[in-house]
């Protein structure tokens, strides 16, 4: 391609580009700097009022035990929860990898909590950890166990809330690596098979390493979808009890449309963007790396 | 080829206009926006809202039934932005100074002076106080809707065995909860709302104020004091004998578990929450539950209201016919419908003599005693924060997080931070 042609096509490259660049900018870019602009004041939202107040909405929101809290509950859940469904999504996908009567059906019914709106999952599974007409505290009394309060205890709360993402969120992992899988060629596993390998040598040396980008794509996502997690905690335990199932997110929620605090709400979100970008970068040069 | 153009382009300055001509309004057709509330509330308003219209068909309506928070986020949003988007929107009352502060509402008292009209005196006077800035004495901004007091609940059979008819102090609340538990196997000897935040805290209050405590004195938080704490002491020695998981009861868990019949007292109860408690096809308690005002213990009973209040955004486009809903929202003939069809308690005089009334809901004469004479919570901007506040210590207490000592200094603390 000649030098003038080459540039004729850049030029066209950038013209026809531009319109979305434009438009990503303004509802990106925009937002994230009002609410690092923001960040610096005290901003009651109701009055009006702005007062510069530096770093001050930083250090102040860092050195609350809430927000500590707030902080670690996130990270535990975002861990334990993708962790969790990236897993259980491989293991169902390889299940049902295999020919089998019914894997139709099968499937369907691991997909179908995934469709469900998550206001009436955490309606019935409030009824299933209610400690006294609750389903799990009925099947423990019927075992002679001790009933646990599954929303009321702060040690357990956090983690039945972990448990109605890995229900909901699993079946996202599962398509994804399922859709991975159906795509690798089938004469690899022939060949593999003919090699002698037998089905655990298959699995874990030829499949899993094929899907690893499918696997990392998903845990990122999922990475990135429970850092934010609100709408289960707003409708199971508000964040209790004593804070116990607190998030960044309920925590910015509740700076801002509460108390009308933008300038803490947005200081609070600043910092959670910085831990999601960064999550986010290391997940996308992983991505990267293993397409070059 | 050029015709076509023409035709196209012809058809595609109609199309804008053909749109905006079906978005018009008709000639002398009135469209009202009520940002409300869900459930009971919501249906009080449909009922006002169809028999205001029968009177006056040339008003419409559209009436936006939302939960709580989605009211309070929708009003600050649509009012700061001053786009008159809302006609008439319902208030919490601790929520009503924020938005009286920042100058949002119409000024009822000057509509009022307008029309030739005054105020009806058959409406509580303390709970129309409630709308007015700076409180009690100022402009008249709300009028009250809902005339909500927060009472005590308690099976009236079963305390009488302990020799209790109507409780006079605190003391005896908890003596009567260790007897039930000794001696009533399997009913809970006292329920409250657990849940942190609002929930917890508005339990909490009418214990706390009756031993003599305050929230803020002179502007200033007055946790960290001996009536504070002996109230939280005796909050968390009652709290032995609620249900184990307390702490994620909200109003439903409180009002099934009187229906059914299975707790001998709730600490409060909201008029909303117990329409159905002399209902005999919804109750197994018919006749058995008595709803009172509170005890006291240091200072007498004080009720603490929890009114929903009715104003108009002062840039409403309709304040004339806002104004008008709201006479007729407010009237005793309105009070009445909704009091019989859906129990949302009223905030007049008359509606709480009517016989047949007050044979459905017995605690009437309680209630309007509690309008008349209970305390609102602090009028401070602050007050989302405090509670919220508030309400993280005092939960962490219960569950045995702090002391109550050390969650008192803690709210002391972080309230002094907020007020600063």
């Amino acid at each position: 391609m000649k030098q003038s042609q080459r540039a004729a096509y850049n030029s066209f490259f950038y013209l026809i580009f531009a319109p979305a660049l434009l438009l990503i900018l303004f509802l990106t870019i925009y937002p994230i700097s009002s609410i690092v602009y923001d960040s610096f004041f005290r901003y009651d939202f109701i009055s009006n009022t702005r007062e510069f107040i530096g770093l001050q909405n930083y250090s102040r929101i860092i050195g609350e035990e809430l927000f500590q809290r707030s902080f670690t509950n996130t990270l535990i859940f975002t861990f334990v929860a993708s962790t969790l469904e990236v897993i259980l999504g491989v293991f169902f996908a390889f299940m049902l990898q295999r020919k089998f009567r019914g894997k139709r059906i099968s499937s369907l019914i691991i997909i179908f909590p995934m469709i469900i709106s998550t206001m009436v999952i955490c309606a019935v599974w409030q009824t299933f950890f209610h400690y006294e007409i609750g389903l799990f505290n009925f099947i423990l009394g019927k075992l002679g166990l001790s009933p646990v309060g599954w929303l009321t205890d702060q040690h357990v709360a956090l983690f039945s809330v972990i448990l109605v993402d890995i229900w909901q969120w699993t079946p996202f992992a599962f398509l994804i690596i399922q859709a991975g899988m159906s795509s690798i060629p089938s004469d690899i596993f022939e060949a593999a098979q003919i090699d002698g390998a037998n089905r655990r040598q298959i699995s874990f040396r030829i499949t899993l390493p094929i899907l690893s980008s499918q696997i990392l794509l998903v845990l990122m996502l999922r990475t990135i979808d429970t850092f934010r997690l609100f709408d289960k905690v707003y409708a199971l335990t508000g964040g209790g009890p004593a804070n116990a199932t607190q998030t960044l997110s309920t925590f910015i929620y509740r700076e801002g449309f509460s108390f009308f605090n933008f300038g803490r709400a947005s200081s609070a979100s600043v910092l959670t963007l910085f831990v999601v970008a960064f999550l986010a970068l290391f997940y996308v040069r992983s991505l990267l790396k293993e397409d070059n | 080829m050029k015709r076509l153009s023409i035709v196209v382009a012809i058809a595609l300055l109609l199309i804008p206009s053909a749109v905006f001509a079906g978005g018009a309004q008709e000639t002398g057709v009135t469209t009202l926006t009520i940002a409300g509330r869900d459930g009971a509330y919501g249906d009080a308003m449909e009922l006002a809202i169809a028999s205001y219209q029968e009177a006056n068909p040339n008003v419409e309506f559209e009436l936006l039934k939302l939960s709580g928070s989605e009211l309070k986020e929708q009003s600050v949003i649509e009012l700061r932005g001053g786009t008159g988007a809302f006609d008439v929107i319902l208030i919490d009352d601790p929520f009503l100074t924020q938005l009286q502060e920042a100058g949002w509402l119409a000024d009822l008292d000057a509509l009022y002076q307008e029309k030739g009209l005054s105020i009806d005196e058959d409406l509580v006077e303390n709970m129309v106080n409630i709308g007015r800035y700076p409180y009690p004495n100022g402009k008249l901004l709300a009028l009250p809707h809902v005339g909500n007091v927060a009472l005590f609940a308690y099976r009236q059979d079963i305390s009488k065995k302990y020799g209790v008819d109507k409780f006079a102090t605190w003391t005896e609340v908890l003596e009567v909860a260790k007897k039930i538990k000794a001696n009533e196997g399997g009913m809970t000897p006292v329920l409250f709302r657990g849940v942190q935040g609002n929930p917890i805290v508005t339990g909490f209050l009418p214990i706390y104020w009756a031993f003599g405590a305050d929230i803020l004195v002179d502007g200033k938080p007055a946790f960290n004091t001996p009536e504070a704490l002996n109230a939280l002491e005796y909050f968390l020695e009652l709290a032995k004998y609620a249900p184990e998981g307390v702490t994620a009861y909200q109003s439903a868990q409180v009002s099934d578990a009187l229906l059914a019949g299975t707790a001998a007292m709730a600490i409060e109860v909201w008029p909303g929450w117990i329409g159905n408690l002399e209902n005999p096809e919804l109750s197994n308690v018919v006749g058995k539950v008595k709803i009172a005002a509170h005890p006291g213990q240091v200072n007498q009973s004080s009720s603490m209201i929890g009114a929903w209040m009715v104003g108009i955004p002062k840039d409403s486009k309709n304040i004339d016919a806002a104004f008008d809903f709201l006479l007729h929202l407010t009237s005793a003939e309105t009070q009445e419908a909704i009091a019989r069809e859906t129990g949302v308690p009223p905030t007049r005089h008359s509606v709480h003599q009517i016989a047949d009334l007050v044979a459905s809901y017995p605690w009437y004469p309680a209630q309007l005693d509690g309008q008349k004479t209970g305390s609102v919570r602090p009028r401070t901007n602050y007050w989302s924060e405090i509670e919220s506040v508030f309400g993280d210590y005092l939960q962490r207490a219960l569950v045995g997080n702090l002391t109550a000592k050390q969650a008192l200094n803690e709210i002391q603390t972080r309230v002094a931070e907020i007020v600063e």
